[in-house]
């Protein structure tokens, strides 16, 4: 499934880039693979969403990207999560609970 | 803290843009590579790697692009982007962004200046408090605004509905100051003129009900703000200071505030003066006369009184009046309207006018519109091929959109800031300008910033409404096969589009101001050449009031003063006629008279004849002025008081008196019940319009019936300055003290009578030539690409070896038919139109056929000189050139 820019996806795709950076600071490519190995292969995020993705996450503080060395030696640029990312991970999972048990409860009654 | 990493990225992303723009390239670089790695681990040859890697990532600057969409400041970023890249664009091909800007100059120009006009004359209220209780009162019928001084004495004594009624009348005078006199114009007001008007002196005091209260009651008089400023060098201390007003001394009281000029929105008085005193002032006694009905009257209606409640009182008062004086009332009926247009006698004809060419200007808006919608839609065409290519190497169609945005915004914001410019220049330059006439008339238009304002967000609205118009176009573009299609595969050649549509709505817009131009061009050349039944050409026009220089027509010296002119200016050489009169037709300044038939004993208006206008002439003012007379006699200084009354009647007069021109010998009699004996008959002329029907005149003996106003005639075919210099001599050897108002070619004293079908043919001319600009740039705009679209085709055709003829159908005919069907709607929508302008330009009729002719072949002329270009492009192409180009 393609994360598409709606807004409750949107939303998803932030809480899954936050939710992989608990782990450590990691670089696109990396972040990208986390998330598809986390949601057991749900979510496959193409570069095209990841990286608009993470340049306004950074521009909203929540995460901090320097330069660095990937495990091949090859220079990369890696993120990490900041304190106000933290933060905004907790939000996110807070709101994502709220969501995803309003959506069970639909499903359910019916 | 959210907010300050924000700013901090915001100006990062806008400051360092360069390094942001490595550091991503690199970023998305190195995922690249670290894809094509991770591919080649999991087992794939390297080119296949490296292959999958793109796909993932699905193009390095789409990704980048859509990074970039998603930063702070993004928008403002790419805007910038966008306006360089604009005006990259302009300056490649400025022939475009030139013509729009024009044509949106041209266009909303138009309406600023129209609309400037309407607002000055049509919707502005005079400049006074409470402007809306200030209203004029005029006879219902007849045609001009007048009232007599015991009419509105009356109203003002009966009424329960105005607080205050006061009249007016605009004369010259010669006012003596500090040892020189000049003709000025001035109003001789009744004591409420000022509470009417409701202004405050702006130094010393206005006049009061005392100053009018008896003949000589009060020597003030007031200066405007402008006599004072440009007369009098603003002297501070001009309140009690002695002036000469036609020789009387007036003590100036005051001085009215700035921006008040009168209660006429089209005249500057200089000068106000007390009614009472006209006798002294004017030369003869008018004030108890209810037949002299040359008054303006202006009232202010008291508050909470409506127009209704007034008009039922008013018509009261005056069917009171009309039965207390039967002989001069009788039918009396006053009604309110807007003051300022000559009380409101032009009020109709000017706001019809206007109307009709704020309609043109409308036209000509809509025309500029259309033409711009082609001329983008034409444009967003021919870069198809570039537009595909942005599409394909990553640009979103928004942003493709936003560009297109950007340079219709350029264009309108350049040609709306033109368009004020212009239209701002032409209301000040109007303003500034003095109509060839002797009388005081200047148009108050001020440019108001809102209507300027009002413009540019027009132009600016429908730049971007029009520019935005080929949104489609870009929409339904599929890059590969734009690219494919090598840029020149376009519908232009099979469907019709929207821009063909909007190329013949123009045209047909086009036409309708062209066939207006030419009917009031050809109204105009008529009415300078039609029968005024005198010729005023080689004549020469002297006018002066005797009662400027202390005459009263009661006066021998006045008669004395004219007989002796008359015999000095006879004797200078080169004059083949002269004679005088107290006016001459067309001047504006003629008086009417009811006639009654030689049986009649009872004068109350309803048993006149008609109404005929009255001139008082000298011998030979007949000849001078070049007047045929038919029959009997021409009238003779030995015609006096003493001698039997006698006339000169014209045409009309004698045949609707007498049923026939046999006129000579028989009688009919004047309103004071005089018999009066025909002499002479003479040719019909025009005497208050030029648009007017046959009308009766009458021509009196002036020395029967002496008069201060002097009119003298001078037929000669010497040189003007020369003759003009001796006639000056003669006058001011007799007297010195006589202020001339005019000296001049007579035509140059008709100019007020053909002002109007001047300025009509002058509006529609320029409208006119709007249209004809605006059809050859859209005409030649669509040929012109229709042609770049299709050259390839056609050179083609022609290595195929088709003829010259053939090429032209195929290229051009569609633009014909376009031409031709926009022309004949745009004429039959003209014909149409025109019928309301000849209510403005005497003898405009739409019905004529050199009209039709002359639009008919203006507009080919026009169609083949604006395709002329493109025709000339495809019959020199070179096809083995062109092909090898392409």
């Amino acid at each position: 499934m393609r994360a598409e820019p709606t807004s409750l996806l949107q939303g998803t795709l932030d809480l899954l880039i936050l939710k992989s950076l608990i782990a450590g600071e990691q670089h696109g490519l990396g972040i990208s693979r986390r998330i598809q190995q986390i949601t057991g292969g749900t979510f496959v995020v193409k570069p095209g969403s990841l990286f608009p993705a993470l340049h306004r996450m950074e521009e909203e503080g929540w995460i901090a990207s320097f330069w660095g060395e990937s495990e091949n030696n090859r220079r990369a640029k890696y993120y990490r999560l900041s304190k106000a990312g933290l933060k905004q991970l907790e939000v996110e999972t807070k709101r994502w609970g709220r969501v995803s048990w309003a959506i069970a409860q639909a499903l359910e009654t019916s | 803290m959210p907010l300050v990493v924000k700013v901090r990225s915001f100006l990062r992303n806008l400051f360092l843009s360069q390094r942001v723009e490595a550091d991503l390239d690199q970023e998305v670089r190195s995922h690249l590579e670290m894809l094509t790695e991770e591919n080649i681990r999991a087992g794939m040859p390297r080119h296949e790697a490296q292959r999958a890697a793109w796909m993932e990532l699905g193009g390095v600057e789409q990704v980048k692009e859509q990074v970039r969409d998603s930063r702070t400041g993004a928008f403002l970023d790419s805007l910038l982007q966008d306006l360089r890249f604009a005006l990259r664009q302009m300056r490649r091909s400025p022939g475009f962004a030139l013509t729009a800007m024009l044509i949106l100059t041209l266009g909303i120009a138009a309406n600023v200046i129209v609309f400037g006009v309407l607002q000055a004359l049509v919707l502005r209220q005079l400049d006074v408090p409470h402007a809306d209780q200030v209203m004029t009162l005029q006879p219902k019928e007849g045609g001009g605004p007048f009232v007599s001084h015991p009419q509105m004495r009356d109203v003002r004594d009966a009424n329960t509905v105005f607080s205050a009624v006061a009249v007016f009348e605009i004369q010259d005078f010669g006012l003596e100051a500090n040892g020189v006199t000049r003709p000025v114009w001035g109003c001789e007001v009744s004591g409420q003129y000022f509470e009417v008007v409701g202004v405050k002196a702006f130094l010393g005091r206005l006049l009061e009900r005392s100053d009018d209260d008896h003949p000589g009651a009060s020597e003030a008089a007031v200066l405007s703000w402008s006599a004072w400023k440009s007369d009098f060098g603003a002297d501070p201390n001009i309140v009690g200071k002695t002036v000469r007003i036609d020789k009387q001394p007036y003590t100036i009281v005051g001085v009215t505030p700035e921006g008040f000029y009168g209660t006429e929105k089209i005249a500057q008085m200089d000068l106000y003066v007390p009614m009472a005193n006209e006798a002294s002032l004017d030369g003869f006694d008018w004030l108890e006369s209810r037949t002299y009905r040359n008054l303006f009257s202006v009232v202010r209606l008291k508050d909470g009184i409506t127009v209704p409640q007034a008009q039922a009182e008013l018509n009261t008062i005056t069917a009171r009046v009309a039965q207390q004086h039967p002989k001069e009332e009788e039918g009396l009926a006053l009604k309110l309207a807007r003051p300022g247009l000559i009380g409101d006698f032009v009020g109709g004809p000017v706001r019809g006018f206007l109307a009709g060419v704020m309609g043109l200007a409308g036209i000509v808006l809509l025309a500029c519109c259309a033409n711009l919608g082609g001329l983008f839609a034409a444009r967003t065409a021919d870069r198809a091929r570039e537009i595909a290519i942005r599409m394909a190497i990553g640009s979103s169609r928004w942003r493709i959109v936003r560009h297109l945005l950007v340079e219709a915004l350029v264009i309108s914001i350049v040609g709306g800031m033109c368009a004020c410019g212009v239209g701002w220049m032409a209301l000040t330059g109007l303003a500034n300008w003095h109509p060839p006439t002797r009388y005081p008339l200047k148009l108050f238009v001020v440019p108001q910033p809102s209507l300027i304002l009002m413009a540019f967000l027009i132009s600016v609205v429908a730049g971007v409404v029009f520019g935005l118009m080929p949104l489609r176009q870009i929409f339904k573009t599929d890059p590969n096969e734009t690219i494919k299609g090598g840029g020149s595969q376009s519908p232009a050649g099979r469907r019709w589009v929207l821009r063909d549509v909007l190329l013949a709505a123009q045209i047909a817009l086009c036409c309708v101001t062209v066939t207006a131009a030419f009917v009031s061009l050809r109204g105009l050349s008529r009415a300078l050449t039609m029968d005024l039944g005198f010729h005023p050409k080689n004549a020469l026009l002297t006018q002066f009031d005797l009662s400027q220089a202390g005459y009263t027509s009661n006066d021998a010296a006045a008669d004395h003063f004219q007989r002796r002119l008359l015999e000095r200016v006879s004797q200078i050489p080169g004059v083949e006629a002269a004679g005088y009169a107290n006016t001459t037709p067309l001047s504006g300044a003629v008086s009417m008279s009811g006639i009654f038939s030689q049986q009649s004993v009872d004068f109350r208006p309803s048993n006149r004849a008609f109404h005929s206008y009255i001139f008082d002439v000298s011998p030979g003012y007949l000849n001078a002025a070049g007047t045929a007379l038919l029959a009997g006699r021409d009238l003779s200084f030995s015609d006096t008081a003493k001698t039997p009354a006698v006339a000169i009647v014209n045409q009309e007069f004698a045949r609707r008196l007498f049923n026939s021109e046999q006129a000579v010998g028989r009688y009919f009699k004047s309103g004071d019940g005089v018999s009066i004996q025909v002499v002479g008959v003479m040719a019909d002329g025009k005497y208050f319009t030029l648009s007017e029907d046959p009308q009766a005149a009458a021509f009196f003996p002036i020395s029967q019936k002496a008069s201060t106003s002097t009119a003298l005639v001078v037929r000669t075919q010497r040189n003007t300055a020369d003759m003009v210099a001796a006639i000056r001599e003669v006058v001011s050897d007799l007297d010195r003290g006589v202020p001339i108002r005019e000296l001049g070619p007579w035509n140059t004293d008709l100019a007020l009578s053909f002002f109007p079908s001047q300025v009509a043919t002058v509006a529609l001319g320029v409208f006119g030539a709007f249209g004809l600009l605006l059809s050859i740039a859209g005409t030649f705009g669509l040929a012109s690409y229709t042609v770049s679209k299709r050259l390839r085709e056609m050179s083609i055709r022609v290595a195929l070896g088709a003829q010259a003829k053939q090429i032209l159908s195929a290229a051009l005919g569609r633009m014909l038919v376009l031409l031709s069907s926009g022309s004949v709607v745009g004429i039959v929508l003209g014909v149409a139109a025109s019928r309301i302008l000849s209510a403005i330009v005497y003898q405009a009729s739409a019905h004529d056929p050199f009209v039709l002719v002359a639009v008919v072949f203006t507009l080919l002329l026009t169609g083949s000189l604006s395709v002329a270009g493109p025709v000339k492009r495809v019959l020199h192409a070179d096809p083995a050139k062109l092909l090898r180009e392409q």
